[in-house]
């Protein structure tokens, strides 16, 4: 039984201890003296934590004065923190205590909670500050925004400022180009007087020159052939700039260009100066398609640079063809040669390079410039390999065909497979680029451009299409289509066409005199051409009669019949064509002769029903000749009308197509005509 | 001007939610006085939490509280001090970086938290250790983020010895002098003791301290 006292007496954290009225311990049970160290004698307020000697001091008083319970006490014993319960009564002046140690690990606990809670208040403000950081940032962003677009705001008007400028120097561009075109053809007559005047001179006509005489009148004789060069060059060159450069393309083989430089420049190499024209044969020849005066003006000038500025050796001329469509003539020489940094400087208008590898040799520094622009036009490239030294070589790329010449062919090609939907318009214009700028204007407006480049072409267009409206510009490059307007208006097949006379020199009275319907100045107005051209002819689509007939008076009599009305009239005078053109366009009447020049109507009906495209199409017979029972039947099997060309009239024609659409399930399209 | 005895009202009420470990009704309480009343950051700082944990402290001593239920209101507190900064606005950065701990052995870590929100809301770049940082993790720590002002924090008069030492030591290090400022109750007992102790200023409370942080850094008052 001894054990049990002796467990209590470990386990308990009861204890019990008296103090005077000073606070010194007068008696101690044994836990008192071993868990706390209060030893009689000793102060038991020495025992307080730092910061809680106030709280002991008070709980001492109160005791003294009454019973007190529940004083929690904050102390220190050995060094280590303890705290303790106490209840208190008087006792002989001072007090009684009895205490009870709280668990070391209770306090160590709520000590625990309450540092994680501090460490999770800690990252919660971190948390806050970033927000707060990123907030400012935001702010930033948006103020470095609103800067940004602020300097996009200058930029833009920096940037207007600059067009304006550019649009400035443009127009001074141009005054300055027309000033150098005005000047030089001023300058161009008494000039061309002291080139007459001084070869009479020269030539003695008028009597005997001194030797004197005839030195200074050489002088002045090369000094205007030198300035008639200048000018010719920059009249030149200012037309390029102008844009009123006229590309004339043509096909030509490259052996003729070749030769006929030859021809014309080999005698500039006089033999005997040390230096040799060497026209390299190309290894196979071909063919271009470009304007083969420009061509040839550039290979000139790259030659004749090269014999000036070559003393000893060759100039060899060789073409070859490259791919992606394109040939290249390069003119190398064994003359002075360009440093590489002066390459794009030759190119430059009046430039020269200065210095003594020039060996004195003069030009108008604009031969090379012009060439350059020429090359351009010709939607090609002139470029320069040269060492100082070295000798050069000029080469000039080019397409085989110019751009403008395949724009061309394919809008003739397209112009050629009628669009059903669209309607023509023949357009009689030499310049390719305003043509396929009428081409873009009037298939925004739903119709299809006839190109024809010459009168010629118009009147073969014309034999194939009855255009909606015809647009004519009078002054063509070759010729002026005065007579042509006059012929239209006089022709009764023709007379009916409304026509738009376009050009750049105003004769209003005399387009108007000669039956233009419209007269107007170039440029035209896209809006205003279209709405001029709806107005001329009706709108919508119009229905397509094909009329094949042999005879060109039969032809005629149809066309008569139908002009006017709201019928398209095709034609074709055999068979063949005719099939070929039903396949094309897909007309939605044919009229058809009966007996052609080599067939009859049954081998072309045979033709057009066994195509599923043209099926369908109905077939007015036409007929001068009487047919038999068994000819009629078949006839009237395959077509909607068989009429006796005799009796043909203008209404019959007309009714007899608008039963054959009606029986065909289509109706007149476009508006109705009289 | 919010009177001081609104301030009063709200005190005793969120002092009350602290003791009865309310601490939802006790953030409400002081959102709520920031947006009727008008309170600003620093008077919810300064004359409610400060002055609410320093009436815990006295309960306490009066044995009508116990040492779990201080250490359940200074939580609180702690709460009640991180949404005030949250939602208090801040000045824009200034640049300028301190320093803020507690002397070694201070475990009041609540006052100097309160001058470390306030400089941190004023554009300051604060770096607060917390309560009892000993010494030579402080030094470590001034080498580690060498900020241009150090603030010290002392409560209670025992660790006045602690805080003269530390000032001591920081004083030792080679280099550039560092200016040191010092604050807490302890120090407001002793008007002198600042000085005596080798510190350039002195702050009697956060916003005390912060205008000694802006005259040590030549900062102008603003």
């Amino acid at each position: 039984m001894s054990e049990v006292p002796e467990l209590f007496e470990r386990a308990s954290r009861e204890l019990a201890f008296t103090c005077d009225a000073s606070g010194v311990v007068t008696w101690a049970d044994a836990r008192a003296q071993r868990l706390l160290s209060l030893l009689p004698g000793t102060r038991f307020d020495l025992h307080a934590a730092p910061g809680t000697e106030a709280k002991i001091a008070r709980f001492l008083l109160a005791a003294a004065a009454g019973e007190e319970r529940g004083w929690e006490l904050a102390l220190v014993v050995d060094g280590k923190p303890a705290t303790a319960t106490f209840s208190a009564a008087p006792h002989q002046g001072g007090a009684a205590f009895l205490g009870s140690l709280v668990p070391e690990d209770y306090f160590a606990a709520v000590e625990q909670v309450a540092s994680a809670m501090a460490e999770i208040v800690t990252l919660n403000r971190d948390t806050a500050r970033q927000k707060k950081v990123i907030e400012q940032r935001h702010l930033e962003v948006v103020s470095l925004n609103r800067s940004l677009e602020d300097s996009m705001r200058a930029v833009k008007t920096m940037h207007a400022e600059l067009e304006d400028r550019a649009g400035a120097l443009r127009r001074s561009v141009d005054v300055r180009g027309r000033v150098v075109s005005n000047v030089s053809h001023e300058f161009r007559t008494p000039l061309h007087a002291m080139l007459g005047l001084s070869k009479l001179l020269l030539d003695e006509a008028d009597g005997p020159l001194t030797g004197e005489q005839r030195k200074q009148i050489t002088f002045i004789r090369q000094g205007a052939e030198q300035l008639s060069q200048i000018v010719n060059d920059l009249l030149d060159l200012s037309k390029i700039e102008a844009g009123k450069e006229i590309l004339r393309s043509e096909k030509f083989a490259v052996s003729e260009l070749l030769g006929a430089l030859r021809g014309m420049l080999a005698p500039l190499a006089e033999p005997g100066s040390g230096v040799r024209l060497v026209f390299d044969t190309p290894p196979e020849d071909f063919l271009l398609e470009t304007d083969r005066a420009k061509v040839s003006q550039v290979m000139r000038n790259l030659i004749s640079n090269a014999l000036k500025f070559t003393q000893q050796g060759e100039i060899r001329i060789s073409a070859s063809r490259v791919a992606g469509g394109l040939t290249r003539l390069v003119v190398r020489d064994t003359g002075l040669g360009i440093a590489p940094g002066d390459h794009e400087r030759v190119f430059e208008e009046f430039e020269q390079i200065a210095g003594s590898q020039q060996g004195g040799v003069r030009g108008t520094g604009l031969g090379l410039p012009i060439s350059r622009r020429i090359a351009t036009l010709l939607s090609g490239t002139l470029t320069l390999e040269s060492e100082l030294g070295q000798g050069a070589a000029f080469t000039l790329t080019l397409p085989l065909i110019h751009p403008e010449v395949q724009e061309m062919a394919a809008l003739t090609r397209r112009s050629k497979s009628a669009d059903p939907t669209r309607k023509p318009v023949l357009v009689v214009e030499d310049d390719r680029k305003t043509m396929f700028v009428y081409e873009r204007y009037l298939e925004v407006g739903g119709f299809q451009v006839i190109p024809a480049r010459t009168v010629d072409e118009a009147r073969e267009a014309l034999t194939r299409v009855r255009p909606a409206a015809i647009m004519l510009d009078i002054m063509l490059e070759q010729e002026s289509t005065w007579a042509f307007l006059a012929e239209l208006k006089r022709n009764p097949d023709t007379a009916e066409i409304p026509i738009l006379v376009i050009t750049i020199i105003n004769k209003a009275h005399k387009a108007r005199a000669l039956g233009a319907d419209e007269f107007w100045l170039k440029p035209i107005n896209k809006d205003r051409l279209l709405r001029k051209l709806s107005s001329l002819s009706p709108p919508g689509a119009t229905t397509r009669v094909l009329s094949i007939d042999d005879d060109a008076a039969a032809r005629y009599l149809i066309r008569k019949h139908l002009s006017g009305s709201e019928f398209y009239l095709m034609e074709a005078s055999t068979g063949p064509e005719g099939i070929r053109l039903a396949q094309d366009l897909l007309p939605h009447v044919i009229f058809l002769d009966f007996l052609l020049q080599d067939e009859t109507a049954f081998d072309v009906l045979d033709e057009l029903k066994s195509d599923p495209r043209t099926r369908a199409i109905p077939v007015i017979v036409a007929t001068a000749y009487d047919l038999d029972e068994e000819q009629m039947a078949r006839l009237s099997r395959l077509t909607e009308a068989i009429i006796p060309k005799q009796n043909l009239t203008r209404e019959l024609a007309i009714n007899r197509i608008r039963d054959a659409l009606g029986a065909a399930g289509l109706s007149v399209r476009g508006a109705s005509g009289g | 001007m919010v009177a001081t005895n609104a301030i009063a009202d709200v005190r005793s009420r969120y002092l009350s939610a602290q003791l009865a470990g309310d601490r939802r009704r006790a953030l409400e309480i002081l959102r709520e006085s920031s947006q009727a009343n008008g309170l600003t950051a620093t008077q919810v700082q300064l004359e409610v939490i400060q002055e609410a944990q320093r009436e815990i402290g006295q309960l306490w001593q009066e044995n009508r509280i116990s040492i779990a239920q201080e250490h359940m209101a200074t939580a609180i507190s702690k709460l009640a001090l991180a949404q005030t900064f949250q939602a208090a606005p801040s000045a824009a950065p200034n640049g300028r970086r301190v320093l803020v701990a507690c002397v070694e052995g201070e475990t009041h870590d609540l006052p100097p938290q309160i001058a470390a929100d306030t400089l941190d809301l004023a554009g300051f770049e604060v770096r607060f250790l917390g309560a009892n940082v000993p010494t030579d993790s402080l030094l470590a720590m001034i080498d580690e983020v060498a900020p241009e002002v150090l603030a010290l924090s002392c409560t209670m008069v025992f660790n006045v010895p602690a805080l003269a030492e530390t000032v001591r030591r920081v004083r030792a290090r080679p280099g550039a002098r560092l200016p040191i400022l010092v604050g807490g109750y302890a120090l407001g007992w002793l008007p002198k003791l600042a000085t005596s102790v080798g510190a350039d200023g002195f702050g009697s409370d956060a916003l005390a301290l912060l205008a000694e942080a802006r005259r040590v850094l030549g900062m102008g008052d603003v």
